[in-house]
């Protein structure tokens, strides 16, 4: 069983801590006084471990993008703190987030508004490289054709810009351009949600490879249940804008404590019924 | 595809209209201040290929002009002197590009003949050079007012949209103050404060200054809508992701969508500004005499009895149509094409 | 009621902002004014200090805009030295001039524009449409000096009307109707040419409208019921075009104002215009900054004007802003 049973027998060390993290959006209104608070996600506990998959699933709604944006530091939280590697992230000067950026990156769940439709693949690729201040002009090309090769892209559309390439391949794009700075943590917003069900698995395969082969952690952000009982090691459920339970992936689907966390899994349609409704 | 033909023809006419006015030296048989005054209101010559003996000759030839007996003040053709338009003819010197001197005129008669394909003014000065020697004035007050204009527009539309915030809000209100003034009667004000004969060049430069300045606010406007809708794009938020600095953003991802944006601005903006320094120079507010502006060539027209017999005088204006009709064919071709691209 | 307080709040503060604006004009012209004006035998010492005393001059700036602000509300818009009399009266009849003018070539414009937008919205893309689309942008591209030079060598050539003035001489003594008839006389070219000039962009902006409101689903369903081209045109898809030709009308004040300017001056029109380059000419500062400033006070007002019809004409601005 590969990394699971790995997972099982080692005591994985956490990655990152999430401890109560919330973010507030406040509007002030023109003529009341108390302004006017939205909660995105209040008081979330989180510990992500080295080397696995954690999914967070939940009920459709912006919370858990949300999170997922404080997570890749996309986003500011309100309040919390975030621990990586041991050391408080919010509490990094502007120029030490900087060096951060390149350990953890984001896959957008639109592959085609992520990318810029005007760059070559090469450019997009290379983006982060240059940015960062990594390399030289034909270091970024190797390492852009490196990475294409990574992720299954043909060398040939290079040159091609993202509208050239189909929905999968968008994403294997965007995939590569998350891997240019080598980063420890990849977070991924429901970055299968718009794929075919051919191409979220050969993704998943690509993911599975990928994290094999570069010491990844990932974060999933999903809605689909699933699939993530297919790849996920750990699972966090949310609801009501908080974290109710994170457990190894086997233990919550068998033994869900948490009466969200039931209800959830009981508006899954199993496999047995999927088969069943087609055969009717 | 039927947009893209119009833009270059479009875009092929402004360069050749640009290219003569550039070169105006080169182009205009004659310098913009030669008078000649016993040429003075002389009608467009005209170019004949057979002559008063019925032979039809290949090169075209003028006649000389000399008084008519039967009209005084009219010219009839003096058939007895044939001049033939020759190519690359020596003439009067100019300068190319205020560097080296020329005497190499694109066509031209022999010296004791006359080519006003427009006709002369009072003065006897020929139009046709003068109008593309004005062209230089007119045409480059446009183009350097619109090119002031979208850049401020530029600064301050990314600067707002980008930061949002009270930097926005300031700006904006502060464009709406430049909205809400009607920018000819404030053109014409600024004129005014300031002194009414100082040196050619200063009128000019302040001029270009002033209709570039007063005009940012549209630009502005447009440019920050734009960037508005271009820095949620989810390619930038990405950027960000790899701990992108705003200059970054904005260089690499944000500007390169208003392209389109600043060049509609710009084609129509030209033909605007270009108007403002006629206007101007036509009521004796811009550059003046013996400096041809195409307001100035069109200032005599204010006389009605220059209006109503010497028609020729209005063919710089005329001119002036395919020139505009170019700019806005420009503009409406671009807004076409960046409808169809934008996703 | 707020929107309305809003825009109303919201036209005082421009206008103010305009009015710093124009008062630093004022303080840019080179040489104290009363310099020349204290040259002017005809004016005594006495009368000069005391203007000048009444001005503030002496006093720093911001107390300076401050006097001159209220002696200007309080209708008082300085002294015009050409003309060797207060501002105000001057403006006062150039004013009502320009917005006979402005005015009638609005109506004009918009009363050609509305039924030609329509009709070519309608027709789109026949070769009516087509037709329609080459005429605007041929119009658009002829410079407006053109237009009102060709007018006037029209008056001048064919002498079917009037070359410029807005009465003709001895015209006092009539009637009121007789009076009426020579000042819309002169009023039919200048006019005219306003309008031709500031046509081509209504007419595009009414079509643009129109063909989107055509496109609306309700338009379509009224269609579907059988209701009658004409009626369909004009009682249901014009008014759901409404919004932005509001807008449009407030917006076109602006440009009407400038071109109007122009046409005044070519075609001899007594009004705002030709009153602005006669004072640049013979450096009358005061008139200047008077002029510019009532003009803005028009565009302003236009503007609000056209604020306000739409807060009438449209209900949902009304709940939006409540």
């Amino acid at each position: 069983m590969g990394p699971r049973a790995q997972f099982e027998a080692e005591k994985p060390d956490s990655l990152m801590r999430i401890a109560n993290l919330s973010k507030r959006y406040v509007q002030r209104r023109l003529l009341r006084r108390t302004p006017f608070t939205i909660s995105a996600f209040e008081d979330v506990n989180l510990t992500i471990h080295r080397g696995t998959t954690l999914a967070i699933v939940g009920e459709s709604g912006a919370g858990k993008s949300t999170l997922a944006k404080c997570l890749a530091l996309l986003e500011k939280p309100t309040t919390g703190e975030i621990w990586f590697e041991g050391e408080n992230l919010l509490g990094f000067s502007k120029r030490e987030l900087f060096g951060v950026h390149r350990e953890i990156q984001f896959i957008f769940q639109d592959p085609t508004s992520a990318l810029n439709p005007g760059l070559t693949a090469e450019e997009i690729i290379g983006e982060p490289l240059a940015i960062q201040r990594i390399g030289t002009k034909d270091s970024k090309r190797t390492r852009a054709q490196e990475l294409m090769e990574h992720v299954g892209l043909p060398q040939r559309s290079r040159h091609k810009r993202p509208l050239e390439f189909s929905g999968g391949q968008r994403q294997r794009l965007a995939i590569a351009r998350a891997l240019a700075l080598e980063p420890k943590l990849l977070i991924l917003d429901e970055a299968l949600s718009s794929l075919d069900l051919l191409n979220q698995q050969m993704i998943l395969k690509l993911l599975d490879d990928l994290r094999a082969m570069h010491s990844l952690t990932y974060v999933h952000i999903s809605h689909d249940l699933r699939l993530v009982s297919e790849f996920a090691d750990e699972v966090a459920v949310m609801s009501q804008r908080r974290i109710v339970e994170q457990k190894p992936a086997a233990e919550l689907f068998s033994r869900p404590e948490h009466p969200d966390t039931r209800a959830l899994l009981a508006a899954m349609p199993s496999l047995e019924s999927i088969c069943l409704g087609r055969l009717d | 595809m039927n947009s893209r033909r119009k833009l270059w023809g479009a875009l092929i006419l402004l360069a050749a209209f640009h290219g003569l006015i550039l070169f105006a030296g080169f182009f205009a048989p004659y310098g913009f201040a030669v008078q000649d005054r016993d040429m003075s209101f002389a009608p467009p010559t005209r170019l004949h290929f057979t002559d008063a003996q019925g032979k039809f000759h290949l090169r075209p030839f003028v006649y000389g002009l000399k008084d008519d007996p039967a009209n005084p003040g009219a010219y009839a053709a003096d058939t007895t002197h044939m001049y033939p338009l020759r190519f690359f003819v020596q003439g009067s010197p100019y300068k190319v590009a205020g560097l080296f001197e020329s005497h190499l005129h694109f066509f031209g008669v022999a010296s004791d003949g006359r080519l006003f394909l427009m006709g002369t003014d009072g003065y006897g000065r020929d139009q046709l050079s003068r109008f593309l020697y004005g062209g230089q004035i007119s045409l480059l007050a446009g183009l350097l007012a619109a090119a002031l204009s979208v850049a401020l527009g530029i600064l301050v539309g990314s600067l707002a949209g980008f930061y949002g915030g009270w930097i926005d809000e300031l700006l904006m209100r502060g464009s709406e103050i430049f909205l809400a003034l009607p920018w000819l009667y404030l053109l014409f004000a600024v004129r005014a404060a300031l002194p009414l004969h100082i040196a050619e060049w200063q009128v000019f430069l302040l001029l270009v200054a002033v209709m570039g300045v007063i005009g940012w606010a549209r630009p502005a406007r447009l440019i920050r809508g734009v960037v508005l809708s271009a820095k949620e794009r989810k390619f930038v938020v990405a950027a960000r992701g790899f701990g992108a600095s705003d200059a970054h953003l904005l260089f690499k991802h944000v500007l390169p969508q208003t392209y389109g944006v600043v060049l509609t601005q710009i084609a129509l903006l030209i033909p605007q500004y270009v108007l403002a320094e006629v206007t101007l120079s036509f009521l004796g507010l811009g550059v003046g005499e013996p400096m041809a502006s195409w307001g100035t060539l069109l200032s005599s027209l204010q006389q009605y009895y220059i209006l109503s017999s010497y028609w020729w005088m209005f063919l710089p204006a005329l001119l002036l149509i395919p020139l505009f009709l170019a700019y806005y064919t420009t503009a409406d071709a671009l807004q076409e094409r960046l409808k169809s691209v934008s996703l | 009621m707020r929107y309305i307080s809003r825009r109303l709040i919201h036209a005082i503060l421009l206008l103010l902002a305009v009015s710093f604006f124009s008062f630093a004009l004022l303080q840019l012209a080179p040489g104290d004014f009363f310099d020349a004006m204290r040259l002017n035998p005809e004016i005594s010492q006495h009368t000069v200090e005391s203007i000048r005393s009444e001005y503030g001059l002496d006093q720093p700036l911001p107390i300076r805009y401050g006097r001159w602000l209220r002696s200007m509300l309080k209708g008082n818009l300085g002294f015009s030295l050409a003309s060797n009399s207060p501002v105000a009266p001057l403006l006062r009849v150039r004013a009502r001039n320009t917005l006979l003018l402005s005015g009638t070539a609005t109506l004009l414009a918009w009363l050609l524009a509305l039924p030609i937008g329509v009709w070519s919205a309608a027709k789109r893309g026949g070769w009516g449409d087509r037709i329609g689309k080459v005429a605007t942008s041929t119009i658009l591209a002829v410079p407006d000096l053109l237009l009102f030079l060709g007018l006037l060598l029209l008056a001048v050539r064919t002498g079917w009307f009037p070359t410029g003035g807005m009465v003709s001489p001895g015209i006092d003594g009539l009637d009121f109707w007789s009076q009426a008839k020579d000042v819309a006389f002169h009023l039919v070219l200048p006019a005219f040419g306003l309008a031709v000039v500031m046509l081509p962009v209504l007419v595009l902006h009414v079509r643009s409208a129109m063909i989107e409101a055509l496109e609306s689903p309700f338009i379509r369903a009224a269609r579907g019921h059988g209701i009658p081209r004409a009626r369909l045109l004009f009682r249901y898809a014009l008014p759901a075009a409404s919004n932005p030709l509001i807008s449009l009308l407030g917006f076109s004040v602006a440009t009407m104002l400038s071109t109007s300017m122009l046409a005044e001056v070519v075609l001899s029109w007594p009004g705002l215009g030709p009153l602005l380059v006669e004072s640049i000419f013979s450096r009358d500062v005061y008139v200047v900054v008077a002029v510019v400033m009532l003009s803005s006070v028009f565009l302003v007002m236009g503007n609000l004007l056209a604020d306000l019809l739409l807060f009438a004409s449209d209900p949902r601005i009304r709940t939006e802003t409540e």
